[in-house]
């Protein structure tokens, strides 16, 4: 197994050859801005984590070479883009060199014909779409960090879309890859051959297997991505509700609408609308028999939004929803799409306001089971808050989680403010154990622990096996033939185990 | 000519909204002061406070037409469903 290591002057002229001077980073700055990711972080241990060197390639060819001096070395390498993550995907556990690809972010070409674009894995998508709007098209990727993450990004997590249920998630998105294994080769990882194929049967699906695998299988260098037609219309109604059951219930009914211009529908619990009304201005002012609220949003053409949104305010309705306006539904849509411009505060218990930052679980869950799992989650964190004070439960919410297909299952979300400025060894490791609780919680529903995040983050990253069972073998046997030196991103999703010997007594 | 005057700027009282919160401006709420004791709020002119609540009504508003052509109101959608059914009826 590798281990982080002081890089002696020939590693770093080799990269200078590689690379130019001017794109390889020793400097302080440099290398402390890119340690963490927005996460909560162990800001008393964040020396822990800083890079050795950072990195600026600009062709995947660099890329390659990087790798492949890595391998040579035995030297960590973790790829990070917009480092706008919030599951540590990018925090380089042992040193190391960081793959900075922000530099690598062309477009190579847009393909009006067969409805493609191929980019470096360095763009944004908002910069994308500002260039694909002159052609009517756009790039339907929208996380709440649509403003500031990348495309690399996006590929390295998995992402999960905003849009989701009306256009895809990020792997449904992205149609092919050029990929820099974890040896240094350069290949092409899709469905089946061809570049702008969606669907193929050609051999095993690679795209799904390194889609998601947060830089422990290489370096995504270019991406052909999927175009839509620009919606001529935007739709956001959200729903009032006096008591959670009532919003679940309708969010259920709303979700199986089957209205394929349905870009999503989320529901926000009682303890959500107790920190909104406390905190945020758009609800402040909601009477207090608003306990829950519903929000969906459609996008299309004219002619398809028009008769499905009348169709949805019904559903809303006839559900026991009352219409929050105009105002409120669309400025409060909007707003979601850049939640990390969102300053952050939270509460101690006596309701003062301190800096915190953010801090959101994001498992996966059956529809079935949101209630019962909503209840489990607040007490555990309601005891972490009563014992430690620098937490504070900013309420729950559940996104429709299903491709095309909304209603089965949701991106469950809790989100707990964290005081970073009084973190020590015992507060860090009570957050920790919160995590773990929560995550039992979610794998006793039949849950996955992530959604859209990752599993790379202390506090989950211990249950990978448990969640992927007889599949996690195959992870392990995967990540040691493909990366036999354990360069890509050591320390993740508990590979490490894949290069224990057998009998260990590990895994 | 007049220069500039912070006095001029100086923020209206604050109207008390409830236990947590006060405004100074229409829909502009802050929180009360009272529960800033550990990180008191700094003061703001006028105009600053004007500026960062029409930055974000741009902002949003910038949003909309980033991803849409139009913005399509349930207002809208319901009262043209009224028209429409009230068409409807005067048809028949």
């Amino acid at each position: 197994m590798s281990t982080a290591v002081a890089l002696s002057d020939p590693v770093l002229d080799e990269l200078r050859a590689i690379l130019g001077d001017d794109h390889v980073l020793t400097g302080l700055s440099a290398r402390y801005n890119r340690t963490r990711v927005p996460s909560p972080f162990p800001v008393h241990r964040w020396k822990d984590y800083v890079p050795d060197v950072v990195v600026l390639p600009r062709t995947a060819e660099q890329v390659s070479a990087v790798v492949k001096l890595a391998n040579r070395y035995r030297i960590p390498v973790v790829p990070r883009a917009g480092g706008t993550g919030l599951a540590d995907g990018a925090v380089p556990l042992r040193r190391g060199i960081i793959v900075d690809v922000k530099l690598m972010n062309q477009i190579h070409e847009i393909d009006l014909v067969d409805r493609t674009v191929t980019v470096g894995p360095g763009i944004n998508m908002l910069k994308l779409n500002e260039e694909l709007r002159k052609h009517g098209v756009i790039y339907p990727d929208d996380p709440a960090s649509y403003p500031c993450s990348l495309v690399g990004g996006r590929i390295g997590t998995s992402g999960w879309s905003l849009l989701g249920s009306r256009y895809g998630h990020t792997r449904d998105l992205v149609i092919s890859m050029q990929w820099v294994l974890p040896n240094g080769e350069i290949v092409h990882i899709g469905d089946g051959g061809g570049r702008k194929i969606r669907k193929s049967s050609t051999g095993y699906q690679l795209k799904h297997l390194f889609m998601g695998a947060q830089g422990t299988l290489g370096i995504v260098t270019q991406a052909t991505l999927e175009l839509v037609p620009r919606p001529e219309v935007e739709f956001a109604a959200f729903f009032a509700y006096p008591d959670y059951q009532a919003a679940w219930e309708s969010t259920g009914a709303l979700a199986r609408s089957g209205l394929a211009t349905l870009a999503g529908v989320v529901l926000f619990d009682e303890w959500k609308l107790r920190y909104l009304r406390r905190d945020d201005e758009a609800y402040i002012p909601q009477p207090d028999d608003v306990q829950a609220v519903v929000a969906t949003a459609m996008y299309g053409t004219r002619d398809e939004v028009t008769p499905a949104a009348r169709r949805l305010m019904r559903i809303g309705h006839e559900t026991g929803g009352r219409y929050l306006g105009d105002e409120i539904s669309q400025g409060d849509w909007a707003s979601r799409h850049d939640r990390y411009a969102t300053p952050l505060h939270g509460r101690l218990r006596d309701g003062q306001v301190v800096p915190m930052s953010w801090h959101c679980e994001d498992a996966a869950l059956n529809y079935s089971v949101l209630p019962q799992v909503r209840e489990e989650w607040h007490a555990i964190a309601d005891r972490f808050i009563e014992r430690h004070g620098i937490f504070d439960d900013w309420g729950m919410f559940a996104y429709t989680n299903g491709a095309y297909k909304p209603g089965g299952d949701y991106l469950v979300e809790i989100d707990i403010g964290i005081w970073e400025q009084k973190l020590n060894d015992e507060n860090w490791a009570a957050w920790v154990q919160c995590k773990r609780e929560i995550t039992e919680v979610t794998l006793k529903y039949g849950g996955s622990i992530t959604a859209c995040h990752g599993s790379t983050r202390e506090g989950d990253a211990e249950y990978v096996p448990a969640e992927m069972g007889g599949g996690f073998e195959v992870m392990k046997a995967i990540k040691l033939a493909l990366d036999p030196n354990n360069v890509m991103n050591p320390g993740k999703n508990e590979l490490d185990r894949s290069y224990q010997p057998v009998g260990s007594g590990e895994g | 000519m007049v220069g500039f005057k912070l006095s001029l700027q100086k923020p209206p009282e604050a109207k008390r909204i409830n236990d947590d919160v006060i405004m100074r401006f229409d829909d502009v709420y802050e929180i009360a002061p009272e529960k800033m004791q550990i990180f008191p709020q700094q003061d703001l002119p006028a105009w600053d406070t004007l500026r960062i609540v029409a930055s974000r009504w741009d902002h949003l508003d910038w949003m909309h037409a980033h991803w849409a052509d139009s913005t399509l109101g349930a207002e809208e959608i319901e009262a043209g469903a009224d028209a429409a059914t009230e068409t409807e009826t005067e048809a028949r």
